[in-house]
């Protein structure tokens, strides 16, 4: 048996957890060179996943599956394209995530440490589950640890922001278990094996009638995660109180963990009932950008506002996944990526400016471009990479999205197109306003511009910035056939609907529908 | 000859519990705290006993007491509960005030009265033994003289449980009426022909519910439990809500395991028994979230989990409704002895304010309370997330979804007040000082054995899901 390197990815930063215990917490300089360190291999060898990857085939690969508890509850992980760059990316931020709050952080480091480590072991875990069960235990787990990261080191509204952000977020995974729950009796009445593997779950197609309630179940807990409108007031809430790294992982990748669900879980398992809400779901991502930017046009707070922007930007990638085109899914993740990216050095920005000034409010900044030369050519190009300018990698991501939304409807394409102006409107007026004009506050003059670490964990960030829009081929070819064969499945369900026929009679039983009387019905709709 | 030895488990208990009262007379005072050893011997004596029958599956007295594997493993589990709840006793008896020997003796007679409990199939000999237990009960509940509370907690659950009681009795005697007789087996059958439709058996037959319902504290039985748990001593609120709620649903199992066994959904007792269960999960979770004592607090949440507790049951699980009993004992014992764990002597402290910034000062109680607290609430990966996970997943199964939904909505509530008490430890600032008796060796084991309890039995439960399917092939179908 090869190296198991997913679970080395997972579990590895458990162990540097678990190992932080036994530091002294008074050696505090030793404590974040141990998580540095922990992160910094876990990249390395995540970077394997990248060079070994076959990009030709839709199958999960570095499989390693495994009996735990029985009843179809199984240790299951693989990733595909589309989880690949996810995990990448965790594993990219969290090193960079550690040295932006290198010296913001010095209440209780040791706690803050072990947590932020748990946060990278959750997040893994989930982009790499296969099996219901482990996939929702981690979605689960991560709660705690961002619980305890917003609750202890957040701002003065902290309770309220992380308790919020928990009962929000249980609230749509808890529905979604039930879910769970439903469709695991449903396969088990249907084929007499207790199962929980997502595969077996591909292999059938449930009647309609049964899908719309669980496709409800699980996008309400994907929807809130994106955060999609009219769910997304946990999510201003959070960023502005979470400390910088806290915001960096959670606008980076938790609200990935949305997406990638609705692309993992909720349309390939449910396509009629996809089908039927796509509608609703459409307005709504449309909602989100519109609305997303305009709130984010009148905040006063520098992070609030770039928690509204990552609404409206979410918004997009929403809208580009519900196309169920091959440009616009594929242009969805590498969306995702650059949102990641790009908003993520936002916060790392405003975290900077906020360690020099202790104050967020665009009001009380003002020529900082004087003060801070450097700083200023950092900000320049995070703020131009959201905007989506060409060059940079936001401008590949919009671009393929916008194909996508394009042959999916011409109307929502041209409305969702507004993204551009109100993204560039409140980033550059933000910009203009912080940078620019004359110095009214006196702190501004004692500005030191960014020093070393600062610029060492930016720079990182700047060149992928530039690499992922000059040639997004590096990370595209690796996502192509799992792109493709998602959407085909989608696409062409009649075909699959054939393959796994025999499946699907059994599970066509009456016994699979909530209303059983108009079970009949629909069957008959579905055989056509 | 055979009699003798399986009665063995019960036997010593009980010759523990009077050598206790006995040795309590003539040992000098100082001296005393050693009965709580002795009460651990017998204990494990007990429990090893059990282990030494577990596959010689004995009856005795006609059959009207028998040790199939089911009985024994609720004895098993009520011996491990008991046993830590001993542990955490030893210091709080001295630091409360409170008397070693009639404390150790009394808990053992209320262990001797569950394993008859637990181990009848005859409804007049649980009575027996229910009497045992609760008459044990409320005087354990009353042990705090000193304290007002205490002696009220046991006029309250006294005057309650006698209620209860004749309940029992009643309805014993509206059963008897009708199937003549007093064996559940008969009962069941009784139900199953013509004449079972009789108004006055189903009558019976839920006012027997309805006294265990109070023992168990389903709403709308459940206004003594929140008084009670918050004046008894507190290692004895933990027996209560563990020890007294296993026992209790235990015999409903055996007494509904089959009742039930085909086409349950028409039956009457059925649909009531689901309203209580909606009602308790709601009810109990509401209400703890007003709550700002921490025994309180425990106290609706233990309601709580009846509640969830009673979906088992509705979904004719009784493996996962033991699985869901042993995580449930190992994190609700846990989270009781952080709370004691907080104490020094002649106090204890209850009130959430007292454990602000507790995590920080005191990172091992801190963390482990946490830990037991997200287990209460169904975060994994711990044992009472994997609870929660069996016993819901079956009730899907059998098709009970909207009650399954209005139990996750209610979990989500006990999400909120579970982590309010997070929320104090760790993310407020400490308003007044605190400072607690750290010299108590006995009950950091007890928080280490819950925790390694909690951890074990949600990532790699596989022993205990053996032993529990074993117990649970043993239930006779009738």
């Amino acid at each position: 048996m090869s190296f198991p390197i997913l679970s080395f990815l997972t579990f590895f930063p458990l162990l540097g957890a678990l190992l932080l215990i036994f530091v002294n917490k008074e050696k505090k300089n030793g404590l974040r060179a141990i998580a540095l360190a922990v992160t910094l291999i876990n990249f390395a060898v995540s970077l394997a996943l990248y060079f070994n990857f076959n990009g030709q085939t839709p199958d999960p690969q570095f499989v390693e599956k495994g009996a735990w508890l029985g009843y179809g509850i199984n240790y299951h992980l693989g990733i595909d394209g589309i989880s690949l760059f996810l995990v990448i990316l965790t594993t990219f931020l969290m090193p960079i995530a550690l040295l932006s709050s290198w010296t913001s952080i010095q209440d209780r480091i040791k706690e803050y440490l072990m947590f932020m480590l748990l946060l990278e072991t959750g997040i893994i875990g989930v982009f790499v589950s296969l099996n219901l069960f482990l996939f929702y235990v981690f979605w689960e787990a991560m709660l705690i640890p961002m619980y305890f990261l917003i609750g202890v080191w957040g701002g003065p509204r902290k309770i309220y922001a992380t308790i919020k952000f928990v009962l929000f977020t249980m609230l749509g995974s808890l529905l979604m278990l039930v879910a769970i729950f439903f469709l695991y009796s449903l396969y088990y009445k249907a084929t007499g094996v207790y199962s929980l593997e997502l595969f077996d779950y591909y292999k059938v197609i449930m009647n309609p009638q049964v899908q719309t309630w669980l496709f409800l179940a699980f996008s309400l807990a994907f929807a809130i995660k994106v955060p999609m409108f009219p769910f997304h007031t946990w999510l201003p809430d959070a960023h502005v109180e979470a400390p910088t790294a806290g915001s960096v992982i959670l606008a980076a990748v938790l609200l990935k963990m949305g997406t990638y669900g609705f692309l993992r879980f909720a349309i390939p398992l449910f396509p009629d009932a996809l089908e039927k809400f796509l509608p609703v779901l459409n307005v709504l991502a449309l909602i989100g950008i519109i609305y997303g930017g305009l709130m984010a046009l009148i905040q006063k707070d520098i992070k609030s506002l770039v928690a509204y922007s990552s609404v409206s930007h979410m918004g997009l990638i929403m809208l580009a996944v519900f196309s169920l085109t091959i440009e616009g899914t594929q242009g969805a993740i590498y969306q995702m990526l650059n949102h990641g990216m790009s908003t993520g050095a936002l916060f790392l920005i405003v975290g900077i400016l906020y360690e020099r000034s202790h104050t967020r409010l665009i009001k009380d900044y003002g020529g900082v471009a004087r003060q801070m030369p450097v700083f200023t050519a950092f900000f320049l190009i995070c703020m131009l990479s959201s905007v989506g300018l060409p060059g940079l990698n936001g401008f590949v991501g919009e671009i393929l999205c916008f194909f996508g939304i394009f042959k999916a409807s011409r109307l929502l394409s041209i409305l969702s197109i507004s993204t551009i102006i109100l993204s560039a409107a409140y980033l550059l007026w933000m910009y203009q306003r912080v940078m620019h004009g004359p110095i009214t506050n006196q702190k501004i003059l004692s500005f030191k511009d960014i020093n070393k670490r600062e610029i060492g964990y930016l720079v990182p960030i700047i060149i992928l910035m530039f690499w992922m829009g000059i040639y997004p081929q590096t990370f595209l070819r690796k996502m192509d056939a799992s792109v493709s064969n998602l959407v085909n499945r989608i696409q062409q369900r009649e075909k699959v609907f054939i393959r796994s026929q025999k499946v699907n009679q059994t599970l066509s039983q009456p016994v699979s529908s909530p209303q059983p009387s108009k079970t009949d019905k629909s069957g008959k709709d579905r055989v056509r | 000859m055979n009699n003798l030895f399986a009665l063995a488990p019960l036997l010593t208990i009980v010759v523990g519990a009077l050598l206790i009262l006995i040795l309590e007379a003539f040992l000098h005072t100082e001296n005393k705290s050693y009965l709580g050893f002795l009460s651990l011997f017998f204990l494990i004596a007990s429990g090893a006993l059990c282990f030494n029958s577990w596959t010689a599956g004995y009856t005795y007295f006609n059959g009207n007491l028998f040790l199939d594997k089911f009985s024994l493993a609720l004895t098993l589990i009520l011996i491990v509960a008991v046993c830590l709840i001993v542990l955490t006793s030893l210091k709080y008896i001295s630091l409360q005030a409170a008397n070693h020997g009639e404390y150790y003796a009394l808990l053992l007679l209320a262990v001797s009265g569950m394993m008859v409990m637990v181990s009848s199939n005859n409804l007049l000999v649980i009575f027996l033994g229910l009497e045992v237990l609760s008459v044990s009960s409320y005087a354990l509940a009353g042990l705090r003289t000193a304290d007002q509370r205490s002696s009220e907690a046991a006029v309250k659950y006294f005057l309650l449980g006698s209620f209860a009681s004749a309940f029992f009795v009643f309805g014993l005697a509206l059963l008897f009426a009708g199937a003549r007789s007093v064996e559940i087996p008969a009962i069941i059958g009784f139900f199953r022909t013509e004449a079972g439709l009789d108004l006055m058996a189903i009558l019976g037959l839920g006012l027997i519910v309805v006294s265990f319902g109070f023992k168990v504290a389903f709403v709308p039985f459940h206004m003594w439990t929140p008084d009670v748990y918050q004046g008894a001593p507190t290692p004895i609120t933990a027996f209560f809500s563990v020890g007294t709620k296993a026992v209790g649903l235990a015999v409903l199992v055996r007494l509904l395991y089959s009742y039930w066994s085909e086409g349950f959904k028409s039956q009457p007792v059925f649909w009531l028994l689901w309203a209580i269960a909606a009602l308790t999960m709601v009810v109990g979770n509401l209400m703890a979230l007003r709550q700002t004592n921490l025994k309180r607090i425990l106290a609706y949440s233990s309601i709580a989990h009846a509640g969830y507790l009673l979906v088992a049951i509705l979904a004719r699980d009784s493996a996962s409704l033991v699985f869901y009993l042993v995580a449930y004992l190992f994190m609700n014992i846990g989270a009781f002895a952080a709370i004691m764990a907080m104490s020094k002597k002649g106090t204890e402290y209850l009130e959430l304010e007292d454990y602000s910034g507790v995590g920080f000062k005191y990172p091992w109680i801190g963390a482990t309370f946490a830990i037991f607290l997200l287990s209460l609430a169904g975060f994994p990966p711990t044992g009472g997330f994997l609870a929660k996970f069996f016993v819901f997943s079956s009730a899907v199964r059998q098709g009970l979804v909207p009650l399954v939904i209005i139990a996750v909505l209610a979990s989500l509530v006990s999400v909120f007040y579970y982590l309010r008490i997070v929320v104090y430890m760790y993310m407020r600032t400490p308003s007044r000082e605190i400072d607690i008796d750290l010299e108590n060796p006995a009950l950091y084991l007890v928080l280490f054995l819950c925790l390694y309890g909690v951890l074990q039995l949600g990532l790699f439960p596989g022993n205990v899901l053996i032993f529990i399917k074993q117990a649970i092939a043993a239930l006779p179908v009738f």
